[in-house]
């Protein structure tokens, strides 16, 4: 085998490319966002902050806060970052990937549960409202009502969660159980396509997925599980951990602030997050005008949320009492 | 000739399409059509938001890439040489292998906070193992003629390995390249999906879940980000062609 002068040139070529790889990403890595410390007892130990957050309606005072500039107020810079979940989001924020999320309640109580971290809930976000959480199904489908439901296909979104919590408390009456319907856990997004072909026999649904059910494939609602039991049930709160509420009680505070004032203006006018809400999800202005919201709770209160841990108990998706308020840390009033 | 090929090429991209939007149309595959999905897709490359989501998803290539590159090929030519070096840590390297990286996200996502660094940290893992293996066979495919022949002229075995082994592997580990950009990119996204973060194509893609038009837009991100692999695939390939056209003359 022969290498003439190409040869060699090519190999000092690739050498190069490398080099120059390297080196135009070579920042890449270290960027992580927020750790400027501040003088002592003035601002906000940490000014920079990462908020996990879903593309949910629940989240829009997050963004009227960002938008109206009440973070920047109070010195914080506040990076959102989407969540795929919020199991997923709260094992990222354990090891310190997150620093702020909103939490829905279920979750968070069963992973504190389970020992997955320490959590604490800093303020209220989201409790649902009438027709936010429904069952639907197919505009054809013979099912009258959720008695009809014994030994169904039903979708979830996430199993062990807020969904067949709702559904088995809307169908206790019933004398159905959780065993005695066929879960299946399926995306919002892909749930009225799988009623449409018969997959599934009903899909717990929210908005926007229950408006576009309706108009898309003319699904119907079989039962609306924020009703009885569930009526104006706490769907999700900001929650961070220990440790972070801990190391960081003005950073908190701030962050507590901007949220409640934010809060305040999604509780008094819905304007305010149906303006909101395409600029972070890709949902169009007309669907965010029609949806049904729920309620954006403006304070912190330990006997509407240990509503939630005391159904869960009830209904086996926890195994022992939970004391709610210990797991609360609210502003200062 | 060149033009016959693109006619052919044409018409099967043009008979794939044909064939979808019929499949489509009738409703024989539950999808919006294919007329549909392309008309929104120039929307999609348009959105602002899309181009930070693209950004974000290349950074993590070529940094994951990058890093995978310089540390599996000088350890691929290591092994390559000193065979006892390779039967220490073979066993150790057949287990690894087969594990799925995608398998992986969720316990880096535990050690690693940073969405960039988990992206960096997994696409790594699943590089090195075909630059690795494409490098060490590289090394081992070199013709022991021509560098015992360079011995025997008094030249030392950094010379030999310079002037022999390395120019003899590169084809091999270019190919490691190739294989490894292509993995990158599928990883960046899987890991941007199950992990979440501020942007990505995965992001855009939970995102979009949203949308009226959810299934379009999915399958718009899906067609950039297939159309963004074709691009990275042709470029290395023709600097491949370029760098090497002299190995295939010679074969």
């Amino acid at each position: 085998m022969r290498y003439g002068a190409r040869g060699r040139g090519s190999i000092v070529g690739v050498a190069a490319a490398l080099v120059l790889t390297l080196t135009s990403c070579g920042g890449g890595g270290d960027d992580k966002p927020g750790s400027a410390a501040k003088e002592p007892g003035t601002g906000p130990e940490r000014t920079a902050i990462s908020v996990g957050m879903l593309p949910v309606p629940d989240v829009a005072p997050l963004y009227i806060a960002i938008q109206k500039g009440y973070f920047k107020a109070e010195g914080l810079t506040v990076t959102p970052e989407l969540m795929t979940g919020t199991a997923a989001a709260l094992t990222k924020q354990a090891g310190g990937g997150l620093d702020i999320i909103l939490g829905n309640y279920m979750s968070v109580f069963t992973a504190q549960e389970k020992g997955v971290g320490k959590f604490k809930y800093i303020a209220d976000g989201y409790q649902a409202g009438a027709n936010g959480f429904n069952v639907m199904v197919k505009a054809d489908s013979t099912l009258k009502s959720g008695a009809d439901l014994r030994g169904k296909k039903v979708a979830v979104n996430s199993i062990g969660n807020i969904g067949d919590l709702s559904v088995v408390s809307s169908i206790k009456s019933h004398g159905l159980g959780k065993g005695d319907v066929q879960w299946v856990e399926l995306p919002f997004p892909e749930q009225a396509k799988a009623l449409d072909e018969g997959r599934i026999d009903a899909g717990w649904l929210t908005e926007p997925f229950i408006t576009y059910a309706q108009k898309q494939f003319g699904a119907k609602t079989l039962i609306d599980t924020m009703s009885g039991a569930t009526k104006d049930f706490p769907i999700s709160g900001w929650s961070a951990t220990e440790k972070f509420i801990a190391e960081n009680p003005r950073t908190i505070a701030a962050f507590q602030r901007a949220i409640g004032k934010a809060q305040a203006e999604a509780a008094a006018d819905r304007e305010e997050v149906t303006k909101v809400v395409p600029t972070y999800t890709k949902m169009d202005k007309e669907t965010a005008a029609v949806i049904s919201l729920g309620a954006f709770p403006t304070s912190l209160s330990s006997t509407r949320l240990q509503r939630v841990a005391d159904l869960m108990l009830e209904l086996k998706f926890l195994s022992k009492p939970l004391d709610v308020s210990s797991m609360l840390a609210g502003p200062a009033q | 000739m060149i033009v016959a090929r693109l006619l052919r090429g044409a018409v099967g991209v043009a008979g794939f399409l044909g064939l979808a939007e019929v499949a489509t149309r009738t409703g024989f595959v539950n999808l919006p059509p294919v007329s549909d999905v392309l008309v929104k897709a120039p929307d999609v490359l348009l959105d602002p938001g899309f181009h930070a989501d693209v950004a974000a998803t290349m950074t993590a290539w070529a940094v994951g890439l990058a890093l995978a590159i310089v540390t599996a090929v000088p350890a691929g030519m290591v092994l390559g040489v000193l065979a006892p070096a390779e039967w220490a840590v073979r066993p150790v390297l057949e287990f690894l292998r087969p594990i799925p990286s995608v398998a992986l996200i969720p316990l880096v996502m535990l050690v690693l906070a940073d969405d960039l660094r988990v992206k960096v940290a997994i696409i790594v893992y699943a590089c090195t193992w075909p630059l690795l293996l494409n490098t060490m066979y590289g090394m081992r495919d070199v013709d022991p003629v021509a560098k015992e022949t360079l011995r025997s002229f008094g030249f030392g075995s950094l010379a030999v390995l310079g002037r022999v082994s390395l120019p003899s592997a590169a084809p091999f580990i270019a190919t490691g390249i190739r294989l490894s950009a292509s993995i990158a990119l599928i990883l960046a996204v899987s890991a941007e999906l199950l992990a979440g973060g501020q942007y990505g194509i995965g992001v855009y893609t939970v995102r979009a879940g949203t949308s009226a038009d959810n299934v379009a837009l999915i399958l718009c991100a899906v067609l950039w980000t297939g159309l963004i692999g074709l691009i990275i695939n042709t470029v290395l390939v023709r600097t491949e062609r370029w760098l090497f056209g002299w190995r295939e003359q010679l074969t």
